[in-house]
């Protein structure tokens, strides 16, 4: 039962993220992508209840031998180490939309896809040195 | 048992970032420390060589604070580490050497030392690890710098291609995190050395290995994403042309050949030893490998024909590079494609990749710093404005003509070598469709590489070159790299020595396995028996 309710639960997380990235408002997009990123840490959780879903938290099993089914610590692990890549790189893009918002005034990904990249307006060249305002932090 | 050399490159590389950092407000010492650490970091890789050129079956392991194999991270230099780390000492630390010129405002030179040495840090986590999830942890450090130095400049263009560069590499990286998951609870370990050693017998291990092929095919698009070969070559130009130009050739350089890398030593090493419990349609063999030999091999046509085409097209330097390097990556991937599916040619076809990798590594790092210091010099890269720069700039132009040579694959350039043994492998293997492929794929290189010294350094003098600065060091940085690639191919015999052995390091599973994880048969029947690789142990 668990399983189940489990794998229901990560496919609609997938189906939001994958819907909201196919949008065409960059933040909303950006959003589809942190929820994209959670669903994979959640499957990751999935990965280590097993398929019974009785198991325990290890820490009870504890000094018995690992007789009583646990939940496998290593995964959960895992999923703290992306989480945090995640929260960093979901504020990255966060910052970077703001950029991206005063540089071209819109966050609209129609606005500005064909604009200026591969030709027309053509290359920023030489004035893209400036700029003072960086991105990094 | 435990090696420290191992982890001497990671040191310079982390060491120099956080300097990087701490020194932010004396710029003139951050720079010193920046070339400082750059040249401890090529000691380091130095030291492995050595060891490794010694003795081709070394194995240097570092098992990270003790924790033995199965349990703990190892860090693991062989011999295919240790080329890929070569590379990478050579290209970033002409890149690096080049861009203290090449970027002129005290702000912009900032953030960028210690985002460049973060960004190598990452690239050599990911060519030392022996453990898929910390392979996840390097990709993301590699990644995270590099989204910041594609939008370095943070113009319309350089924030539109980072944009698109970044979520595309976050989804990327989620589809990663889920195969790695996967692969964890399939096989029961994230080792390299154990999850070889458990594929090769997946009955005692209780391992299926039909999912296992699926996941792997699912990691396999992360890695092409990375390696920006078809289907996901989309993210190239634009990035490419976003970023500094020595930021560029390290992405060209070496960045994409972490994907490389990780096919090496995951698919031929790790993956190999398992077998397809099904008969799949069209699929000679039973070894996953027979798996991914037709797909790598369309993939890597399809970046060959496309490359070629895309770069016949563009009408500035930056686009023609960014293009040819997805046509020269299909040029890598294509022996690999045939040593899967041929495995008598598995050493020769591995062998003929990296021989490639390297080359094109060495070669188009040097055209993107020639492209940087002609934009730098004459303020454009567009063919229409450029023209004459042979009579006005003969250094940078030689450079330029060093490059486009190792590119077509003319002797005695290590650019011949590499397309030689690509063609040796694909005729020996009897693949017609190989050798026409590479056949066309060379044809396109000549056509561009020719167009591209037509267009920029021949005929007369176009309106910016008539006005162009000298950029004197950016020349000379050139110029050495020109000379690098020059020597390496006069002497190619020790690159040679050096591919074939980590092709044999690389298939050689085993001798990984017994290096890394030397637990015997039957502690290792005994780990089966106890059902978990965690907590369990006591």
């Amino acid at each position: 039962m668990t399983e189940f309710v489990l794998a229901v639960a990560l496919g609609l997380l997938f189906g939001l993220g994958t819907f909201l990235v196919l949008r065409r408002d960059v933040v909303r997009v950006v959003w589809g992508v942190a929820i994209i990123s959670q669903a994979a840490n959640v499957y990751l959780v999935t990965v280590g209840v097993g398929t019974t879903g009785g198991a325990g938290a290890p820490i009870l099993g504890h000094g018995h031998g690992g007789e009583a089914a646990v939940v496998d610590p290593l995964v959960q692990a895992l999923v703290l180490t992306a989480i945090v890549i995640g929260f960093g790189t979901t504020a990255f893009a966060l910052v970077l939309t703001f950029r991206l918002f005063e540089e071209h005034g819109t966050i609209d990904l129609d606005d500005f896809a064909g604009s200026d990249g591969d030709g027309a307006a053509g290359d920023a060249g030489d004035d893209t040195t400036g700029a003072g305002v960086s991105a990094d932090d | 048992m435990t090696e420290q050399v191992v982890v001497a490159p990671v040191l310079a590389a982390l060491v120099a970032a956080v300097l990087g950092l701490l020194l932010r407000r004396t710029p003139r010492l951050q720079r010193g420390v920046s070339v400082l650490g750059s040249l401890a970091y090529g000691a380091g890789v130095l030291l492995l060589a050595m060891r490794v050129a010694a003795d081709p079956d070394t194995r240097l392991v570092y098992q990270v604070s003790d924790w033995t194999a199965p349990f703990g991270i190892s860090l693991v230099a062989d011999p295919l580490s240790v080329l890929m780390l070569g590379l990478t000492a050579v290209v970033s630390l002409a890149a690096l050497v080049y861009s203290l010129s090449f970027l002129d405002r005290e702000d912009a030179r900032l953030a960028y030392h210690p985002l460049f040495h973060f960004m190598i840090l990452g690239v050599t986590g990911s060519f030392l690890t022996g453990d898929v999830f910390n392979l996840f942890v390097w990709f993301e450090v590699m990644l995270m710098s590099s989204y910041v130095l594609v939008v370095f400049y943070s113009g319309p263009e350089q924030t539109r291609a980072a944009l698109f560069y970044s979520l595309l590499n976050l989804v990327g990286s989620a589809v990663m995190l889920l195969a790695i998951g996967g692969l964890y609870a399939t096989t029961g370990t994230l080792n390299m050395a154990d999850m070889a050693r458990r594929l090769a017998e997946p009955a005692a291990y209780g391992i299926d290995p039909a999912p296992v092929l699926g996941i792997s095919a699912v990691l396999l698009s992360v890695f092409a994403l990375k390696a920006g070969i078809v289907p996901f070559q989309f993210w190239v130009p634009a990035a490419y042309r976003a970023a500094p130009a020595p930021v560029t050739a390290v992405l060209a350089g070496v960045v994409k050949k972490v994907g490389i890398y990780a096919i090496v030593r995951l698919y031929f090493m790790v993956f190999a030893a398992a077998s397809i419990p099904v008969s799949l349609p069209g699929i000679g063999g039973d070894s996953f490998l027979a798996f991914f030999g037709p797909v790598l091999f369309v993939t890597a046509a399809a970046s060959i024909l496309l490359g070629g085409v895309g770069a016949l097209g563009q009408d500035g330097m930056d686009g023609l590079l960014a293009y040819s390097s997805i046509g020269q990556i299909g040029f890598v991937v294509l022996p690999l494609a045939v040593a899967a599916t041929a495995p008598e040619f598995r050493v020769l076809g591995v062998t003929a990749a990296l021989v490639y990798a390297v080359n094109h590594g060495l070669a188009k790092a040097l055209l993107f710093l020639v492209g940087g210091a002609i934009r730098a010099g004459t303020g454009t890269d567009r063919f229409a404005d450029l023209g004459g720069l042979a009579g006005r700039e003969p250094v940078l132009a030689g450079s330029f003509f060093v490059g486009g040579l190792a590119l077509v694959g003319i002797p005695p350039l290590t650019g011949f070598f590499g397309k030689f043994l690509v063609f040796d492998v694909a005729g020996r293997a009897g693949s017609a469709l190989g050798l026409a492929v590479a056949l066309v794929g060379a044809v396109f290189t000549i056509a561009y590489v020719t167009r591209a010294w037509n267009r920029g350094f021949w005929g007369e003098a176009g309106p910016a070159v008539t006005v162009s600065t000298h950029r004197s060091s950016l020349v000379a940085v050139a110029a050495g790299l020109a000379a690098v690639v020059v020597l390496l191919g006069v002497g190619v015999d020790p690159l040679y020595t050096a591919a074939e052995n980590a092709a044999e390091a690389a298939l050689d599973a085993q001798g990984y396995v017994d290096a890394v994880d030397p637990t015997t048969a039957a502690e290792a029947a005994a780990d089966a028996a106890d059902g978990s690789n965690g907590g369990g142990h006591s």
